[in-house]
């Protein structure tokens, strides 16, 4: 089982997702590129994520496709037209990953904060639930499936 | 001025004026012409009374301060903008002398609501608190980005789940009123009333179905009220400025008369003395849909059919506001003061409504043209901003929810019966406040119905949210089905003012909409877009 | 506020500070105005008090100087907002009899204003055109003089004189009449007479004061029918001052009144405005009054014993106090008069209530004595050339009572004069102009000198912010130590009507205080040479 954030657990991450959108229908699945950094923010009880410090994910995501994804280390990085960001406290986006906690109801919650163009998310529904879905349930860590290793509580509204 | 611009902008109210900034700073030589010898349309800031009272005529809450993408984008506090929110936001005193306070911080208005009800307290700040989780997401989504259908909407919370996961969202919001939703949440009729007087100082009128779905939203910023230091007009001068810093132009009284349009594309203006400007790229209105198309326009720019629908398809507002501004010697002291000392230091004040029922028969009176026994409401700016009055004085603003057209004279009765209807409204609140008596009343003005439409030309039947706020009125269908994406059957025209989704208010709503279609069309670089 | 440090603070928003606030960010400083008001432009102000859509030029009226004034040119301010127009007909006085009206037409239409005059006096109407014409020359002459820090004017207007009227019989012996002396020595025509000295009360120039002779023959048969309307409204031309200052950076303070000037080792080095210190590294300049300056924003402890008594001796009034009432019309007046000469139904500037030398004389000694005159203004209605200025088919109709000074009526008085004298004037008006009846006038409003000093804290109303004497003019204004716009206190200035040449749109108080600082700190000059100021 990968290490959550770690290399190999994207891949798989990168994997799940393909598989599954693979999976739907045409219809649902949007043609184009879109780039998003997921900005997972320290909070002092993931210990996958100093506190105080941010970890950035830059994702590129190709007709529905996850095509790759990388680590940067700068909130806008060059030459990237951005779409989306996600903003959250690292122990939400662990519980989420862990299964623990709903990535709609973080959104809805404000924990997790969605910056964007919402009318093609809104639109996507299919295909994000799909993204949200791999994400959430379709890699185990190391950590047994819906317990990660420490007793997360910060992100709450 | 020059004669030719890329983008001619008619009307300089915030929206023309935030439309005029951001395409400004991408490059574009932008002319913003305004009819008035103000900028600013609603936000009118003048003396009416005596020398030293400020009075905001028209706009007087900030409600979107620090939600709003353009307050930021466009640094209206480092143009000197300085907001205040009140921390006694707003209150309701009613006629058995109790009082109900809105406070900045939530359990204040929670303990003031428990002497109410304890129920109802704990259901307010549920639903306070959901609502705070969403407010960001739910205004991204839903004002300022180029409006979804209600059907897509419907789509995307069913998809979401978003029923389940919320105690107070939910689709069958979309067909009912304020008044259901307060029923079906809280018991209180105190509370209710002041909850649904809330909405209707928002436009939101509370017996209208459908008007319940954007309800929770109006509660995530109950206590995001603010009052701009000096009057509403220093935000209209913060724009200004950013708009000429960045090379564009305002023009004052300058009345455009005519839409210039070649090979069925809108290239420039006439001005109603003859002179012709011309807009290389795209001409911008952010006047009413009437005087865009049936005085600006012929019908052969557009079509007859089009044409007909703005005579008879757009909907106005069916009450609108009566105002007395008053130049006062001393604060208001409320007898309610003994119930709860806060009233005295709260910024708007309902005088009356302690029932929807109270609401309701206001509004049943107020739509076959009659005068309601005024229940004003009162707001005293002085309280929280010393520059608007003179030294130990205050300066005072009552509303009242009124028709335009009165059922006997029409609005033109409006000429002899405003100053009686004034000093009704003034005495309504004397019976709150006994202190304001003669001696304390320096001087008082009205602003009618018809003084409004008057003023501010783009506001016809007197309608200040410019086009009837419901559900069929909003969003892609604002104010019409063609009009709904800020485009225009002419080509290279348009439309960018509270005509359009979301609606009027302060929530540079339109113009910040208008610009991302209008960047799309003439490939604008978004140095705004910083995701 | 983008900054609490500026190079310069300009205390002030009136059209004066603008235009210096203007200069000295082009010139590279950092400047930042601090307004009192809600609004830019100070006396530069027009608004909506009355009835929605009529519009009213509260203070100042017509413009004599945008031909000549550096600021229209140098920031392009036509490009930016400012339009004007310049009616034919220009000043006039109708009477109440019906007999013809004196009409002054515009500098180019001068046979018409020929024929006009002639109805009384041939030969008033020959010497008086023949004057104009010499009278716009000097053009020149006087933008150079006013774009320029004082020197001893007297005796340069005496030899202007001599030069340009010597061979009329006019000299420097003229110069040192009283205005109505020199206007009765060369005017036989009452009506005539009774048009010029209210002219010149306008101007400043009392009437009865020996040495305004001088002042007469130039400065107001120069600016004499020479006027243009902004239109939209004076405050318009502030506007497009102001966009201009936006557009080259200055940053400008509404709503802040300034509570005092900061005086460190004897050099102003900032201010402190609504309890907030705003730092000014290299200079304060006021456009505030002089007394306001020196002794209630500097204060006495910072200045020597000369300059609190030069400043405690500075005089406010009789001169340039004005009351202003509005009208809402649904017509425009229709002067009986008219049957002789339709033009004073056109007229930019109308005088209503003078029915001949005598009464304009009584009426202007009266204000100048602190007595309330009998109701007779200096009228006009903006509208009728500028649709902008009122709703469509109405009218909106603002003039001028010559008034007392703000302190010789209690407030109580004042509060009964709002009340009860344009309902004078209007009876008086009515018998002028017969369509003028209550059912013409929708409704109407007074602002007084007293509200004019809330208002705009012009001291007794007096909107020169100071008397105009000769004790207090050219290189006498403020006083002589002043005379520079340079004070005792190091980095601190004068830029406002206080200082040379005093009340009016010319915005010299402000261009010459550049002048002066550019001087100071080594900043490029703004003098263009093919305009030679």
């Amino acid at each position: 089982m990968p290490d959550i954030y770690s290399d190999s657990w994207y891949e798989a991450v990168r994997d799940t997702i393909n598989a599954r959108v693979a999976t739907l229908p045409e219809r649902d699945v949007p043609r184009g590129s879109w780039h998003a950094v997921v900005e997972i923010v320290g909070d002092g009880a993931s210990p996958y994520v100093d506190a105080e410090s941010v970890r950035r994910f830059l994702v590129r995501i190709d007709d529905g496709h996850c095509a790759w994804y990388r680590e940067i280390d700068t909130a806008n990085p060059d030459g990237v037209d951005l779409d989306y960001r996600f903003v959250g406290p690292a122990t939400a986006f662990d519980e989420i990953a862990a299964g623990t906690r709903d990535p709609i109801d973080a959104a809805l919650d404000g924990t997790v904060r969605v910056r964007g163009d919402m009318r093609f998310l809104m639109r996507q529904a299919a295909l994000v639930k799909t993204l949200l879905e791999a994400y959430t349930h379709g890699v185990q860590t190391e950590w047994p499936q819906g317990q990660p290793p420490y007793n997360g509580s910060g992100g709450d509204a | 001025m020059r004669d030719t611009y890329d983008v001619v902008i008619i009307g300089a109210g915030h929206n023309g004026l935030t439309l005029g900034s951001y395409l400004a700073r991408a490059g574009l030589e932008v002319l913003v012409l305004e009819r008035r010898h103000e900028e600013g349309g609603g936000l009118c800031t003048e003396e009416v009374t005596l020398p030293g009272f400020l009075h905001n005529i028209h706009a007087n809450y900030h409600t979107f301060v620090d939600l709003a993408p353009p307050v930021t984008d466009l640094d209206v506090r480092g143009h000197g903008v300085e907001y205040v929110r009140p921390d006694v936001q707003m209150a309701s005193i009613y006629p058995d002398g109790t009082a109900l306070t809105i406070h900045s911080d939530l359990d204040k208005t929670q303990a003031s609501i428990a002497r109410f009800s304890e129920r109802d307290a704990d259901t307010f700040g549920r639903l306070h608190s959901e609502a705070h989780g969403y407010i960001d997401l739910l205004l991204g989504t839903l004002m300022y980005q180029p409006p979804m259908s209600v059907k897509e909407l419907t789509k995307a919370l069913a998809a979401f789940g978003v029923e389940d996961r919320s105690e107070f969202l939910s689709v069958k919001l979309r067909r009912e009123t304020i008044n259901q939703f307060l029923d079906q949440h809280f018991e209180n009729d105190k509370v209710k009333a002041h909850l649904a007087f809330h909405g209707a100082v928002c436009a939101y009128t509370n017996d209208v179905a459908g008007l319940a779905i954007g309800y929770p939203l109006l509660i995530g910023k109950i206590d995001n009220w603010h009052l701009c230091v000096g009057g509403s007009h220093r935000l209209a001068h913060a724009l200004w400025r950013d708009l000429a810093q960045n090379g564009g132009t305002l023009v004052t009284c300058a009345e455009v008369d005519r839409i210039l349009v070649d090979g069925g594309r809108a290239v420039g203006v006439r001005l109603g003395d003859g002179t012709e400007i011309a807009a290389r790229r795209a001409v911008a209105s952010t006047v009413s849909v009437e005087q865009t198309f049936l005085e600006f326009l012929d019908s052969s720019a557009t079509s007859e059919e089009f044409a007909h629908k703005v005579k008879t398809d757009v909907v106005h507002k069916d009450w609108t506001l009566f105002s007395v501004h008053l130049a006062l010697s001393e604060l208001p002291e409320y007898d309610a003061a003994e119930f709860d000392p806060d009233v005295n230091r709260a910024w708007v004040v309902n005088l009356g409504h302690d029932s929807l029922e109270s609401l309701n028969a206001d509004w049943a009176t107020i739509r076959a043209g009659g005068l309601p026994e005024p229940k004003p409401n009162a707001a005293v700016n002085s309280l929280y901003d010393p520059t608007d009055a003179p030294d130990g004085c205050a300066t005072g603003l009552l509303r009242q929810f009124a028709p335009f057209a009165l059922a006997d004279g029409g609005e033109g009765a409006w000429e002899r019966a405003g100053r009686w209807y004034g000093q009704h409204c003034l005495d309504a609140w004397r019976r709150y406040a006994p202190n304001l008596s003669d001696d304390k009343v320096l001087d008082w003005a009205v602003d009618t119905p018809l003084d409004i439409t008057r003023k501010l030309v783009n506001m016809p039947h007197g309608d200040w949210m410019m086009g009837e706020v419901s559900l069929a009125n909003m969003l892609d269908t604002r104010p019409l089905p063609e009009l709904g994406q800020y485009r225009t059957p002419v080509e290279g025209l348009y439309m960018a003012g509270s005509t359009q989704h979301p609606h009027g208010y302060i929530t540079f709503g339109p113009a910040y909409n208008a610009l991302q279609v209008m960047a799309d069309d003439l490939g604008v670089e978004k140095w705004w877009r910083e995701i | 506020m983008s900054a609490d440090a500026y190079d310069a603070v300009v205390i002030g928003a009136g059209h004066n500070g603008l235009c210096l606030a203007a200069y000295l960010q082009r010139a590279g400083l950092r400047t930042c105005v601090v307004e009192r008001r809600h609004e830019e432009g100070g006396g530069v102000n027009t608004e909506e008090p009355v009835l929605p859509g009529f519009r009213h030029n509260m203070h100042a009226q017509y413009m004599e100087f945008l031909d000549i004034m550096p600021m229209v040119r140098d920031f392009g301010l036509e490009d930016i907002g400012l339009r004007t127009v310049m009616p034919e007909a220009q000043a006039s006085i109708a009477f109440e009899d019906g007999r013809p009206p004196v009409v002054l037409h515009r500098p180019d239409l001068l046979e018409r204003t020929h024929a006009s005059i002639s109805r009384y006096s041939k030969d008033d109407a020959d010497l008086y055109c023949e004057i104009k014409r010499r009278a716009a020359k000097l053009e020149p002459l006087l933008a150079a003089g006013l774009y320029n820090p004082p020197t001893q004017v007297n005796d340069q207007q005496a030899l202007i004189v001599d030069t340009i009227f010597g061979d009329l019989g006019l000299g420097s012996y003229h110069a040192a009449k009283t205005c109505k002396i020199v206007i009765d020595e060369l005017f036989e025509s009452d009506e005539l007479r009774a048009l010029l000295y209210r002219a010149c009360v306008e101007w400043g120039f009392p009437v009865d004061d020996y040495g305004t002779g001088a002042g007469f023959l130039t400065f107001v048969m120069w600016t004499m029918a020479n006027w243009k309307l902004v239109i939209g409204g004076t405050h318009n031309l502030a506007k497009a001052m102001t966009q201009a200052c936006y557009r080259e950076g200055v940053d400008l303070l509404e709503n802040t009144s300034v509570e005092s000037v900061i005086v460190e080792d004897g050099r102003a080095t900032g201010v402190v405005a609504r309890g907030k210190e705003i730092r000014a590294e290299k200079l304060v300049a006021s456009n505030a009054d002089l007394r306001q300056t020196l002794l209630d924003l500097v204060g006495p402890q910072h200045l020597s014993d000369l300059w609190v008594k030069r400043a405690k001796d500075f005089r406010y009034g009789p001169s340039h106090v004005l009351a202003t009432p509005m009208f809402c019309l649904y017509e425009a007046p229709h002067y009986d008069s008219a049957r002789w000469d339709p033009d004073v139904d056109r007229c930019f500037y109308t005088m209503v209530g003078y029915e001949g030398a005598e009464d304009t004389i009584r009426y202007i000694r009266d204000a100048y004595s602190g007595r309330l005159p009998k109701p007779a203004a200096g009228t006009w209605v903006n509208s009728l050339w500028d649709p902008t200025q009122a709703p469509p088919g109405r009218h909106s109709a603002t003039g001028w009572y010559f008034f007392p000074v703000a302190s010789s009526l209690t407030e109580d008085e004042w509060t009964e004069v709002r009340a009860s004298f344009n309902d004078e004037f209007l009876a008086v008006w009515r018998r002028h102009a017969s369509n003028m009846t209550d059912a013409n006038v929708i409704t109407h409003r007074l602002y007084t000198p007293d509200q004019q000093e809330r208002k705009n804290l012009m001291r007794e109303g007096d909107f020169s912010n100071g008397e105009f004497s000769p004790d207090q003019t050219g290189a006498n204004r403020p006083f002589p130590e002043a005379s520079q716009y340079r004070t005792e206190v190091e980095g601190l200035y004068l830029c406002g009507p206080s200082a040379y040449p005093g009340g009016g749109v010319h915005a010299a108080c402000g261009y010459n205080a550049f002048k002066a600082i550019a001087n100071d700190f080594d900043l490029p000059s703004p003098i263009v040479p093919e305009r030679g100021y």
